[in-house]
């Protein structure tokens, strides 16, 4: 068998691509920094136990056992490790946090995906204020204006909105979640075959409509008004309401859309969830939250939190095929001129040294880099 | 109009010969899919369609990937392949069923574990799981009927339309599963990024065969 070959699901990550995605962590790290947020890393390797709350829909975890031999797994979140965190030690509230590094999830076998992923984000906890969901809306939009020419698009919906609705239209518990399950999916036919026991219920317009609720808040609000919607639903658009309004005043250029069929991204959250994409992107970029019940998980006292992930691969991904490439410098010199060598090096944006040990192959070097060649060995440079 | 086309993966062969009447029923131009030749991905020239002809499991790839916006394909696939799609519409073709079938001294009461053979070895284990039995399968990639036949399997579990191939090879039907039929699916972020398309899309199909429903009772 071949010693040189990767297993499935893992790339090896050099040349433009490595760079744009050092450029892509650094500007989200460095804008965390600047914010005040404290630094937060935590091993690749956790208990099984630690994800019990984790729903990893399609995928699996990377799985093996430790000396005593319990099942440790490679981290396929940053959230629950960090609530584990917070829950052993004696850290005081309220803290913002910010983390990058990669999670493993199995994804199938041969699809095109990547099981090793790099993820950066934030985790602001004990702050019960929306203050907190805010500070994480106008991060995507400063992160985006940093990192893509393109908008992205903020989408706003409410973790239990469907919980509320369906509560009032069943106690029937499977029958609810396989409402709320052919929702989240947009099962179309299967979600109109569910809800026709309902078609004599008042509510049966709203749902028949819900798969679609999504896009412009106010083509969606004005949908809404010709439905009779109950307190718990209405107290909750009007959540909603407040959030866009205060996004209208403080970020007026930011696209804003909502969606009140779609599923909160774990089963944690609790309140306002968020999501950031760009028209070109094949995934999330951002994506994020409140659930202020992740710490019960690990102890008695719940803890207010709001979190964001942001798919630092995708971002990458959006900028590898979109930046142009600045043609580099080659400095070629002598052994002896390399204090010399230095001074230049300092002095030339996008100049990097030579360490060939001839001419010739200098010259092969900067035509393999597609960059201009400076050669110090002939007393005036020859660019 | 390239970067603002549709994409539309659908399954070549017997699903795309009766989708295309209902897309040109809906007001889509498919000359190119009908002159196609060996060709596989076309350009409409009047809308902002870009049609790609593939496999059913690869449509399934396609959409997953995001290299398909809406995938055109049977709910035996979607289901095989754990589709996480969105599925926006029935088309009310393709429909068949997923049966157990063998030869006629086949007991499924016999104590024993046994072998089946199928093309679907997810959906077979969801079958034999739901009945509590542990069975043991092999994958087989066509002509699933020889299985039986040739002593290589206890039964089957494949899909058939009216049953016909079942019975001139002399097997016999012991059980009825799931219903199959061609579905309309959409890549979940291309429906937040072109909504307005897509659903465009969808609403005239889902006009025609409502239309075609009320023409056939």
């Amino acid at each position: 068998m071949n010693n040189n070959l990767l297993s499935l699901g893992t790339r090896d990550e050099f040349g433009r691509r490595a760079v744009v995605k050092q450029h892509v962590a650094s500007v989200i790290g460095d804008t965390f920094s600047d914010r005040g947020f404290a630094k937060i890393s935590t091993p690749l390797l956790e208990k099984q136990s630690v994800f019990e709350p984790y729903k990893l829909g399609n995928y699996q975890m990377y799985r093996l056992l430790d000396q005593e031999g319990d099942t440790i797994v490679l981290r396929p979140d940053m959230t629950l490790p960090i609530a584990r965190f917070l829950s052993s030690t004696n850290i005081s509230l309220p803290q913002k946090f910010w983390y990058v590094g990669d999670i493993f999830r199995i994804s199938r076998r041969l699809s095109g995906s990547y099981n090793e992923l790099t993820q950066a984000g934030i985790e602001l906890v004990g702050y019960s204020s929306i203050k907190a969901e805010f500070e994480c809306l106008v991060l995507i939009n400063l992160l985006s204006q940093k990192l893509l020419d393109e908008p992205v698009e903020i989408e706003l919906g409410i973790a239990d909105f469907a919980e509320v609705i369906l509560s009032e239209l069943t106690d029937d518990e499977a029958l609810k979640q396989a409402i709320a399950q052919s929702l989240y999916d947009k099962q179309v036919p299967l979600y109109e075959e569910l809800i026709s026991q309902f078609k004599d219920r008042s509510e049966f317009q709203f749902l028949m409509n819900w798969p679609r609720l999504f896009g412009d808040p106010a083509k969606i609000f004005d949908q809404l008004a010709n439905f009779n919607l109950s307190k718990p639903m209405q107290n909750r658009i009007d959540e909603l309401k407040k959030v866009i309004a205060w996004l209208k005043q403080i970020l007026p250029n930011q696209v804003v859309s909502i969606d009140l069929s779609s599923k909160a991204p774990q089963q944690y959250y609790t309140g306002l969830t968020f999501k950031g994409f760009s028209k070109a992107g094949s995934g999330y970029l951002f994506s994020g939250g409140r659930y202020d019940k992740l710490l019960a998980n690990f102890q008695d006292v719940s803890e207010s939190a709001v979190g964001m992930g942001i798919n630092i691969d995708l971002l990458t991904d959006l900028l590898v095929n979109k930046s142009q490439t600045k043609q580099k410098k080659l400095i070629y010199f002598q052994e002896e001129q390399w204090c010399e060598a230095e001074e230049l090096l300092k002095n030339t944006p996008d100049g990097i040294l030579s360490l060939s040990d001839n001419l010739e192959n200098a010259k092969l070097e900067a035509e393999k880099l597609d960059a201009q060649l400076i050669d110090m060995t002939e007393g005036e440079y020859i660019e | 109009m390239n970067e603002n086309r549709i994409k539309i993966a659908l399954t070549k062969g017997r699903v795309e010969k009766q989708v295309i009447p209902l897309l040109e029923e809906a007001g889509i131009n498919c000359d190119q899919i009908r002159n196609k030749q060996r060709r596989l991905i076309f350009n409409s020239e009047t809308q902002p369609y870009q049609f790609i002809l593939a496999k059913g499991p690869d449509v399934t790839t396609f959409l997953e990937r995001g290299a398909a916006d809406i995938g055109i394909v049977g709910s035996d696939i979607l289901t095989e392949h754990q589709n996480s799609q969105y599925e926006l519409l029935g088309l009310n073709i393709g429909k068949c069923q997923f049966v157990l079938a063998s030869t006629q001294d086949f007991d499924p009461e016999a104590p024993k574990r046994k072998i089946i053979g199928t093309k679907y070895p997810l959906i077979t284990k969801r079958y034999f799981d739901s009945l509590g039995q542990d069975v043991e399968i092999i994958k087989i990639e066509g002509s699933v009927e020889l299985a039986p036949l040739t002593g290589l399997a206890d039964a089957i579990v494949d899909i058939t339309e009216t049953g016909t191939t079942i019975r001139e090879n002399h097997l016999k039907i012991f059980d009825y599963l799931d219903k199959v039929s061609t579905r309309l699916v959409v890549n979940r972020m291309a429906l937040k990024q072109h909504p307005d398309a897509i659903f465009d899309f969808v609403d005239r199909l889902k006009t025609v065969i409502e239309n075609n429903k009320v023409g056939q009772a």
